[in-house]
């Protein structure tokens, strides 16, 4: 079955005046609904990228050069990526649709991996 | 830890609250307590920390651990920060410190490690707001807005009050520790009346119904309920006053229908109190009858055992309560006693005594902008068939409560009268 991944992309925020409650439900949401696509079976897999010191790389050989990531003046960054299998887009939009990183206002980017056979 | 708190936990809920109470104590008591407001800092840090990682990685077999780990090097990143010429890793205190991880998984130093702060936070050298705001946010784990929901203020007075109250408690050197035996009585007193403010902030009804209420009057039961339980703070006043918490907080959600609407006593279904904060209650009054003094908790959770123990309304020992407010109104006169011994007095001697009995304190200005008195004045009326009275009392009662319940209750009482 193809696999899916779904690229986070948030806007950084303050996140310092929320109560320890509201962490906790949030945390609850994401984990409810990436078990309820791992009870159907369609769940690979989720990493989180660090948010502070990505690089970004022009450039080859003598014009090779290395700044400081996007991330200081983009307005937006991958927060990080879930990989889910799907047998199609329709399948993989709807299992998407209801991710609480829609609800807070990040947008998801859906794409499907290529096979490598 | 033995099963009723373990029980009592599972009904708070709010695990992160309780984490982040956790290791605030943990942590400055590492720190110390002085730095309280960097630990605040890190402990958050490490709460979105979670947030941002665990909805990828999945939630870590013993969160705690991992948050504690988290916050603790946040600590150190801020204090390193903060004062880069002092070299940190030379003062011992923040070598690799072991208790913090023990403290994790020996539900007993993180007990103790509560009271410490509770004791700390509860100095009797600031007022006793302050003493609520600092413990709700140090040792509850609530935020500066729904602390600011709860007392129905804003979050930058909030944040004004709690910055003030530190900085007293450095001033005064307050350390995180169990007050020396010669002083516990007075600092026992202190945390005492700070709880029981933060209980009475929750439960009452007149000022607004938000859900953070209720967590308020759960908090301050776990609170009571720690001091009840430490050899060293155990005593027959702080049972009093958990007894009096729980035979309070059972009946709380019966005090409004489905609907919301209000119950009087008498309305309430007795089967939906909480059988199990009435058992807790129970065995924390028979304990509070231990010590050779009677407190004024005591007569106050004397009074709620008999309510609470009562099969039904009408079997409610109203003599022996009428005993208890009296004891009561004898120790500290106030006039919202004086209100409850009317209702008392109804029940026994009939209205007229009753009416007679309130209409002596209408002056007095605590009452005057007390709506409950004139709703209970309005009942006192219509049993002598004063029905225009009545309206009259029920309307200024109408005129003092913004709270939509009440407001409705009163609405259906004018309707009964005809």
């Amino acid at each position: 079955m193809p696999h899916y991944m779904l690229i986070l992309h948030e806007e950084p925020m303050d996140y310092s005046q929320m109560s320890p409650d509201e962490i906790e439900a949030v945390i609850r949401e994401y984990i409810e609904w990436s078990q309820l696509i791992e009870a159907k079976g369609k769940y690979v897999g989720g990493q989180k990228l660090v948010d502070e010191g990505g690089r970004l790389l022009h450039g080859f050989g003598s014009d090779f050069r290395v700044t400081d990531g996007p991330y200081a003046e983009a307005k937006e960054v991958i927060g990080g990526f879930f990989t889910i299998s799907a047998a199609d887009y329709n399948e993989a939009v709807e299992l998407s649709s209801d991710c609480p990183h829609l609800k807070y206002g990040g947008r998801v980017e859906l794409r499907e991996i290529q096979p490598t056979e | 830890m033995n099963e009723t708190t373990h029980d009592l936990d599972e009904t708070i809920g709010h695990l992160f609250r309780q984490h982040s109470g956790k290791m605030v104590a943990a942590l400055c008591r590492s720190f110390g307590f002085e730095r309280i407001g960097i630990v605040e800092d890190a402990v958050q840090d490490a709460l979105i920390a979670a947030m941002k990682v665990w909805p990828y990685s999945g939630v870590p077999d013993n969160q705690l651990a991992w948050l504690l780990r988290t916050a603790r090097n946040r600590c150190i990143d801020i204090l390193r920060r903060d004062n880069r010429s002092t070299p940190l890793d030379a003062e011992p205190e923040f070598a690799a410190d072991r208790s913090e991880v023990d403290a994790v998984y020996f539900p007993s130093e993180i007990a103790e490690d509560q009271l410490r702060m509770i004791f700390a936070c509860c100095h009797p050298e600031i007022s006793p707001d302050s003493r609520v705001a600092l413990t709700l946010k140090a040792v509850g784990g609530f935020s500066v807005g729904e602390i600011a929901t709860a007392f129905l203020s804003n979050p930058d007075a909030v944040s004004k009050l709690l910055s003030r109250a530190r900085s007293r408690l450095r001033e005064l050197n307050v350390r995180m520790e169990m007050p020396p035996p010669r002083e516990l009585p007075l600092r026992l007193d202190s945390v005492l009346k700070a709880i029981y403010l933060m209980f009475n902030e929750g439960y009452s009804a007149s000022t607004g119904g938000s859900f953070i209420r209720k967590d308020l009057v759960f908090e301050a039961i776990r609170l009571a309920s720690l001091l009840a339980k430490h050899p060293v703070t155990a005593s027959p006043m702080g049972d009093a006053v958990t007894a009096l918490f729980c035979f309070q907080a059972a009946r709380m959600t019966a005090r409004s229908d489905h609907n919301g609407e209000l119950l009087i006593l008498a309305e309430q279904d007795r089967c939906s109190w909480d059988q199990q904060l009435i058992a807790h209650g129970l065995h924390h009054f028979r304990r509070s009858a231990a010590g050779e003094s009677v407190s004024d908790y005591h007569l106050e959770a004397e009074i709620a055992a008999i309510y609470t123990l009562a099969p039904d309304y009408s079997s409610t020992d109203w003599a022996r309560i009428l005993s208890a407010y009296e004891k009561l109104q004898s120790r500290k006169f106030s006039p919202v006693i004086e209100l409850n011994l009317a209702i008392v007095i109804c029940q026994l001697r009939g209205p007229q005594a009753a009416y007679d009995r309130l209409v002596s304190i209408e002056h007095e200005s605590a009452i005057r902008s007390y709506n409950l008195f004139y709703i209970t004045k309005a009942h006192f009326e219509s049993l002598l068939d004063l029905v225009s009275e009545a309206r009259t009392s029920l309307e200024r009662a109408a005129s003092l409560t913004h709270n939509p319940p009440v407001e409705a209750f009163i609405q259906k009482r004018i309707s009964e009268l005809g």
